[in-house]
């Protein structure tokens, strides 16, 4: 019967739409900067309810965590529990209803490509978010894009943004001769002053040491943690030239940088 | 005189007879008269008239509505009033490459959009235009303002915005006729923008000719020293800014800062600069 064979065509095709919506995306990241590496990527393919980051609010403890130590879950360091992205989304890798995410661990040197693939769980968005390292809390950001359902190759450029989190001091983190103010803790990573991951790896050259202090100046040994937020587009790297002196321990010529600073190729597979 | 509906009950009457007349034998008395015909059909309806004609055009159509909300992405360069313009294909406030309209010298030496406003209004392209009327502060979301145009120009519509980094001599950020035809009711068009030099005027970074908080707080800034008639940059032309060089590093080794400008590491800014997001409300 002609008309059985329609109908049934017709479910077949209904069939086939819905599971071609279930897609693995293919993720490829450049990281465009000279200098800069990027920290384990966060990707999050999310519904209208989930907003990692926003340009003219104030960052969440979950973002302050993510720009300012590179960490995102408590695997990778278990004093973020309750306050990271983890906490935020739910479990890893899991349809969390509202969101699904996973962390793309290493570094991402400068220049570097690197490409995964990442199962949306049908989510209509796509956001990722890195640390750029060295800086104080400056992260490159995807911004809830839409996920094309068309199979094809889709190119974005990303920002670099401050997290607004923590003073841009532009200090060594490796120096015992400045502490926190108040607090006399050591520099570092999340919570404290100082730049993180500038003895990293895939690092172009070594800190320096001396600096007094860039959105912050160093007042008898101590230098405030203190907050610039909200979010908004990051003012650049100053560094100098001098590495034993001057106001920041990193180099103008090397760790500045000019937006954009990440290219992502998205792979829509013909299903 | 020929009456129709007469000769039909009288042929009626006559087979009702007719029908009386069942007796086989002798004929019986007269039957009761038969029940009263159906009524004739109707006659046939007159033609039509003819249309009247069409009534005038209303003074208001259907109108299309806007909301446009601008966020300052810099880290402390207060934006000066905005001006939001939306109009049809082939009006530019500016262009790249060309000499700045006094409108735009104005507005990006001192702050003030309003002759940017009047420039296109003159223009037979012009549909709407607010001037956001207040500064609106770093790492901030302005207000939403509202603009109505025709529905029928809903298929051809540019947006312009141009406001001042007040930090500055002459750059300015904002969107250069972009193109938002077609957006349905609940469309959102969003736009990472530039900033632009107006080429009005040298990049001196100095307290007398800028009219921002950096200005002031070096004693000078305000209205004074905003907008001069003198166009004194490298180029009288319109180009993206190459950024504030500020005093920062001015001691370093490399002496790459600027040691008489007034502004410091915190006024530089990368691109993108603001983030305009349109969206139609009906």
């Amino acid at each position: 019967m002609k008309f059985t064979k329609l109908a049934s065509a017709t479910l077949l095709s209904l069939a086939a739409v819905s599971v071609s919506q279930a897609v693995t995306l293919d993720i490829e990241i450049t990281n465009l900067t000279q200098a800069q590496s990027f920290t384990p990527r966060l990707v999050i393919a999310h519904d209208d309810t989930v907003d990692a980051f926003e340009v003219g609010q104030p960052a969440s403890s979950a973002l302050a965590w993510l720009a300012e130590a590179g960490v995102i879950d408590d695997e990778q360091n278990a004093d973020s529990s309750g306050a990271n992205f983890e906490a935020l989304l739910g479990p890893v890798d899991t349809d969390n209803g509202s969101n699904t995410w996973h962390r793309f661990g290493g570094l991402l040197a400068p220049k570097a490509t690197l490409s995964y693939p990442f199962d949306t769980m049908d989510k209509p968005y796509l956001s990722l978010l890195s640390m750029l390292i060295p800086t104080n809390d400056a992260f490159v950001g995807m911004d809830s894009i839409e996920i094309p359902t068309e199979p094809g190759t889709y190119t974005y450029y990303l920002n670099a943004y401050d997290a607004g989190t923590e003073l841009n001091d532009e200090l060594n983190s490796a120096r015992t001769d400045v502490v926190e103010a108040g607090t006399g803790n050591t520099l570092g990573g999340y919570g404290v002053p100082g730049v993180a991951g500038g003895g990293a790896p895939t690092r172009i050259v070594d800190l320096g040491t001396g600096g007094t202090g860039v959105g912050a100046q160093i007042v008898n040994g101590e230098i405030e943690d203190g907050e610039d937020g909200p979010v908004h587009i990051h003012r650049n790297a100053l560094g100098d030239t001098d590495s034993a002196a001057g106001a920041s321990d990193l180099d103008s010529t090397v760790h500045r940088w000019l937006n954009p600073v990440a290219r992502i190729v998205i792979t829509v597979p013909a299903s | 005189m020929n009456n129709p509906i007469i000769k039909l009950s009288t042929l009626l009457m006559l087979s009702a007879l007719l029908a009386a007349c069942g007796d086989d034998g002798d004929t019986g008395p007269q039957g009761p008269a038969g029940p009263q015909g159906e009524a004739g059909t109707d006659g046939q309806d007159g033609t039509d008239g003819q249309d009247g004609s069409d009534g005038q055009d209303g003074i208001n159509g259907n109108s299309a509505v806007y909301t446009v909300q601008i966020t300052n992405l810099t880290y402390s360069q207060p934006f000066s009033p905005a001006a939001v313009i939306l109009h049809e294909s082939g009006f530019h406030s500016f262009n790249e490459g060309e000499p700045a309209s006094m409108g735009i010298e104005i507005m990006a030496e001192g702050g003030d959009p309003s002759m940017v406003i009047t420039e296109a209004m003159d223009s037979t392209d012009f549909l709407d235009a607010q001037n956001s009327g207040g500064i609106l502060g770093p790492r901030s979301m302005g207000a939403e303002l509202t603009l109505v145009v025709p529905e029928l120009d809903s298929d051809d519509l540019r947006l312009t915005v141009t406001t001042m980094l007040v930090n500055t001599n002459d750059a300015f950020t904002g969107l250069n006729a972009a193109n938002v035809s077609n957006m349905a009711v609940g469309d959102i068009k969003t736009f990472m923008t530039v900033t632009w030099d107006a080429g009005t005027e040298a990049n001196t970074e100095t307290a007398a000719t800028m009219p921002g908080p950096a200005a002031s707080a070096a004693g000078g800034g305000g209205e004074a020293a905003g907008y001069d008639v003198v166009r004194g940059d490298l180029a009288d032309a319109v180009r993206l800014h190459q950024g504030v060089v500020t005093s920062a590093n001015a001691d370093d080794p490399s002496r790459e800062g600027l040691s008489t400008s007034v502004l410091t590491e915190a006024h530089r800014f990368d691109f993108p600069t603001s983030r305009v997001v349109i969206t139609r409300t009906r």
